[in-house]
């Protein structure tokens, strides 16, 4: 039990080094593209992370099951929200900084 | 047929979700899962085609390899973080998703935004907008591993 503690304890804190480090990414990065991309860290690697940790704390029984859905739903509602604010701020006409950067401008015409 | 085998995957759904065997709550699940059952007969008359379950494992097969991806991303993304994000040069571009079978573009376009770095931002007929990062994300994506994967494992039996 004590072994898987251990690992339990390292996912739990690296979902929470992952976790932070998005919300970080949310303030550091320049536009609204690359912020959702921040957020994502946090949507898909600290969920995985921590919910796997969780499930070496549980005994193997039905928490076992209901964290493994948890898991799979939110690997499927995630990116759906962040499609969906990417694609409304896109067609509400938000350019990308690659689009408003002049010097770039020639790669994305073509 | 597949009323049957969605009756089976409902009720493992639920007896895994409530965990109780007494007569009262068993009863509440199996009057829930005659609803759903009625529902989706109804549905199943309006579009005429029937929604399958597959039976095979496939999700099986492809969630290791895309959790692998999604590590090694959220690696590079987390240095581009701590490091210098003012250096991150973000591109767009659209990527063609021929090779991929209808019903798993959905799957394709979601696969494509869990992954940090990339963003699906626009699902079109057979074409999705990525915005990434950085411009090697996008040349890996056309160079198509994650395409072929998916049509590998879901286009069998197209």
């Amino acid at each position: 039990m004590l072994f898987l503690d251990i690992v339990s304890s390292i996912l739990l804190l690296a979902g929470i080094f992952f976790g932070l480090s998005g919300a970080v990414g949310l303030f550091r990065f320049p536009d609204f593209f690359t912020r959702v991309h921040a957020a994502s860290v946090t949507d898909s690697i600290a969920a995985i992370l921590i919910i796997g940790g969780l499930l070496l704390q549980t005994s193997f029984d039905l928490n076992t099951a209901k964290l493994v859905f948890i898991l799979l739903f939110l690997m499927v509602t995630s990116p759906t929200a962040s499609h969906a604010l990417a694609k409304s701020a896109r067609h509400g006409g938000l350019l990308t900084l690659a689009e408003t950067r002049p010097e770039d401008k020639q790669e994305h015409t073509q | 047929m597949h009323i049957v085998k969605w009756a089976a995957v409902l009720a493992i759904f639920w007896l895994l979700l409530s965990g109780f065997i007494e007569p009262l709550l068993l009863s509440f699940g199996v009057i829930s899962v005659v609803a759903v059952l009625v529902v989706l007969k109804r549905m199943d008359e309006v579009e005429h085609e029937s929604s399958q379950i597959s039976t095979s494992l496939r999700l099986i097969r492809y969630l290791p390899w895309l959790i692998g991806q999604i590590i090694s991303s959220s690696i590079h993304v987390t240095k581009l973080i701590w490091g210098s994000p003012d250096k991150v040069s973000p591109a767009i571009a659209k990527i063609s998703s021929k090779d991929v079978p209808l019903s798993s573009r959905v799957l394709y376009a979601n696969s494509i935004t869990l992954t940090p770095g990339t963003l699906s931002v626009d699902l079109e007929e057979d074409e999705i907008t990525v915005h990434a990062l950085h411009k090697s994300s996008i040349d890996e994506l056309k160079q198509g591993e994650m395409e072929r994967k998916i049509a590998g494992i879901w286009g069998e039996n197209k």
